[in-house]
């Protein structure tokens, strides 16, 4: 292991930088706070995004690992302690300097807080708290924080760290226990969900005192998150969904987040390396499916099972869905219930919302759901408008899926260039390039 | 039978002259095919029209916006005001128009579910992309820390957006000096620490940003961020057509680290 004493704080940036990249969550939103008119910082409901870096995601927080030396040794992670690596770590006064310089400038919407385990879990989280303290109290920042809780550190000194912070995360790192002895062998899936169900209990807790008094202190306000590495072990997607809703079933999270997995390391338990790059189509698919069940209704036995656990790659999972449910459809737009109009593919949440309430002045025609935002071309085999559909069509598996793909339903670029097309079931599917964002989930922020 | 003449309002492309322009037509109780609103400057001469310029006057921007937010509800003024703000020509009409439809409603708070109607579907388009336009800045714009320690952002937005932006940095910077300045429309938000923000027109000042000094800090800052965007992508990753989904070409010269520069 190389230390370098002297390090200018560019390249301590860099380096920390570069180590935090693969974290995801880069999300500013759950929370609205008014700034009290003593120091810097305000808060946004939805959240702001302040750039986007060359990949295409959405930079909101100063993303940054407080150290990346690691006493750790897990297979996928570019900060391993065998790998070798330059080190370094932040001090505290870095850290709030450049959150509140970066803040001041509108770079930034706050602070993304990781790090690696230095010496052992409670010194490191002793070193996050005495950073936040030190940002909340002694500088008065007051803009968002999202911070790493670290398993197997004092559960009294991860309650005082979210007492200062607006989102907390426990890294899952794996969809399944036997995945995480296998490539993280010095954590297991217990030390992990501990700290994530004491943020949750402490998080119903507060919600208590603050109903008793308005003014005690939030903790966690903006809620708690995790991410998982996908691609790295067996898992089916199924699987995976299922881990998903019995995270937000269960622990309450306010987001699970999916990271395609990318190959830094070899090591003979990962995965062979290979040309295609990370699954980022799986992903993106994933993000879909756990879109659906967030804010659609939907359950994960509904997309996948046993029999076909993993997505479609044609189709995103609603509308796959809507595919092998073709007896519950068409809909009619001026009748259908809010929960059925959020099954039809091309309608998103925001215009089933916008349909409910236009419909009660006057009944709809297929050219006002088209300013309502219906995507008109998706949703026209699945609806009628007073009784009538926009073409004559059938209500047929074969034939739908031929005219959707036909009809300019864009494919991800990693079908058109890759081995998909070995499989004779699509060979007489015309490929079209890039689609990545064109469905309802239009922004994914990751 | 008589060819109706119609009546068109004509004003200044400002919140003021608009609903000064409303203010008239609304007091002279005609039905949308008599009347209409028209911007100065942006004018199309028609046949069979009456052009009245409107005098403008706070005291009628300031009844119109009670008006709207009494009859019409809190959640539709924000849309019509954000519709006001746009580049868009007929911008008065759409929402003209829309308030007289809201007269023949049961419920005029009801009146923006009414998007099968095109006047408030115009209204409604409007609103969004001001508004997202202004969220948008609310991100993207960055300041730049001047020799005397003011912070310094110049913006070239579509919509006259600075109103929506001032508040949420007035919140957020309040102990801070800082300016910014829309070179679209000649227009500056100036806020002094720990007082309330001002918004000025000014041409004169139009051409100061070729001759601003900025601090020694600064360029420190901007290499470290620039540093951070810069590392923060990964390689494998890389998708610059999602990233312009995103972040539209338009919005880069104005940013740092879009700045090829240095």
């Amino acid at each position: 292991m190389r230390i370098q004493e002297s390090m200018t704080l560019y390249e301590k940036l860099n380096i920390l930088t570069d180590a935090a990249k693969y974290d995801v969550a880069c999300t500013s939103s759950g929370t609205s706070r008014k700034n009290d008119g003593t120091g810097m910082g305000s808060c946004e409901q939805s959240g702001i995004c302040h750039s986007f870096s060359a990949d295409g995601r959405c930079i909101s927080l100063l993303k940054i690992l407080f150290t990346n030396e690691c006493i750790y040794d897990c297979k996928y992670c570019v900060n391993r302690r065998s790998n070798d690596v330059v080190r370094t770590s932040f001090t505290p006064d870095e850290v709030c300097m450049l959150t509140m310089e970066f803040y001041r400038r509108n770079y930034i919407e706050g602070l993304f807080l990781s790090s690696g385990i230095l010496k052992s879990p409670d010194y490191t989280m002793e070193l996050i708290y005495a950073t936040l303290y030190k940002l909340r109290r002694e500088c008065n920042f007051q803009g968002y924080i999202h911070v790493k809780a670290i398993p197997g550190a004092n559960q009294e000194l991860i309650q005082r760290v979210g007492f200062l912070a607006d989102r907390m995360s426990v890294n899952l790192e794996l969809p399944t226990a036997e995945s995480l002895k296998m490539l993280a062998p010095h954590k297991t899936r217990k030390k992990i969900l501990t700290p994530m169900r004491l943020v949750q209990t402490r998080m119903t807790e507060n919600k208590q005192e603050i109903q008793l008094y308005r003014n005690a202190p939030r903790f966690v306000p903006a809620g708690q998150s995790t991410q998982m590495i996908i691609g790295a072990t067996p898992e089916t997607d199924y699987q995976i969904m299922q881990v998903a809703e019995s995270l937000y079933q269960k622990f309450e999270l306010k987001r699970v987040f999916y990271s395609a997995f990318v190959h830094v390391n070899e090591d003979s338990a990962l995965p062979a390396k290979t040309d295609e790059g990370p699954p980022l189509l799986r992903e993106h698919r994933l993000y879909q499916a756990d879109w659906l069940l967030r804010y659609y209704h939907f359950q994960a036995g509904e997309l996948l099972s046993e029999e076909n656990p993993n997505f479609n790659v044609l189709f995103d999972p609603k509308c796959n869905w809507a595919l092998k449910h073709l007896e519950q459809f068409p809909v009619e737009i001026n009748r259908a219930d809010y929960k059925m109009l959020l099954r039809v593919p091309g309608i998103g949440y925001k215009s089933a919302v916008r349909i409910v309430k236009a419909r009660r002045l006057g009944s709809l025609d297929f050219q006002d759901l088209k300013k309502i935002g219906v995507v008109l071309k998706r949703a026209l085999y699945f609806i009628t408008c007073s009784g009538k559909m926009m073409y004559p069509t059938k209500i047929e598996e074969d034939y739908i899926t031929r005219n959707l793909l036909d009809s300019g339903e864009k494919l991800p670029k990693e079908i058109t260039n890759m081995g998909y097309r070995q499989l004779s079931l699509f060979d007489d599917v015309r490929f079209r390039e890039n689609f990545y964002e064109s469905s309802y989930e239009n922004h994914i922020c990751m | 039978m008589r060819a109706v003449m119609k009546t068109i309002y004509v004003c200044s492309d400002t919140v003021t002259g608009i609903f000064s322009g409303i203010y008239d037509a609304w007091k002279a109780g005609m039905t949308e095919e008599e009347c209409g609103i028209a911007l100065k400057g942006m004018l199309e001469q028609q046949l069979f029209c009456d052009y009245v310029e409107v005098e403008e006057t706070e005291h009628k921007a300031i009844a119109v916006e009670a008006l709207i937010k009494k009859h019409l509800g809190r959640q539709a003024y924000w849309d019509i005001y954000h519709a006001v703000l746009s580049s868009d020509r007929e911008k008065g009409d759409a929402v003209l128009g829309t308030m007289l439809a809201a007269k023949t409603l049961p419920d005029s708070t009801k009146i923006m579910e009414h998007l099968s109607h095109p006047k408030v579907e115009k209204v409604f388009e409007l609103s969004r992309n001001v508004g997202g336009e202004a969220h948008a800045l609310k991100g993207f714009l960055r300041f730049r820390e001047l020799e005397n320690g003011v912070l310094y952002a110049r913006i070239t937005p579509k919509a006259q957006v600075l109103t929506c932006l001032a508040p949420h940095f007035a919140d957020r910077l309040p102990l801070e000096n800082w300016m910014i300045h829309d070179k679209t429309h000649d227009m500056f938000v100036v806020h002094e620490a720990g007082k309330k923000w001002v918004l000025l027109w000014d041409e004169l000042w139009n051409d100061m940003d070729g001759n601003l000094q900025f601090s020694e800090k600064e360029m420190e800052y901007e290499r470290l961020w620039k540093g951070f965007c810069h590392t923060i992508a990964i390689e494998s990753r890389e998708n610059p057509r999602c990233q312009l989904q995103h972040l539209p070409l338009r919005f880069r010269p104005n940013m740092v680290e879009f700045d090829e520069k240095s």
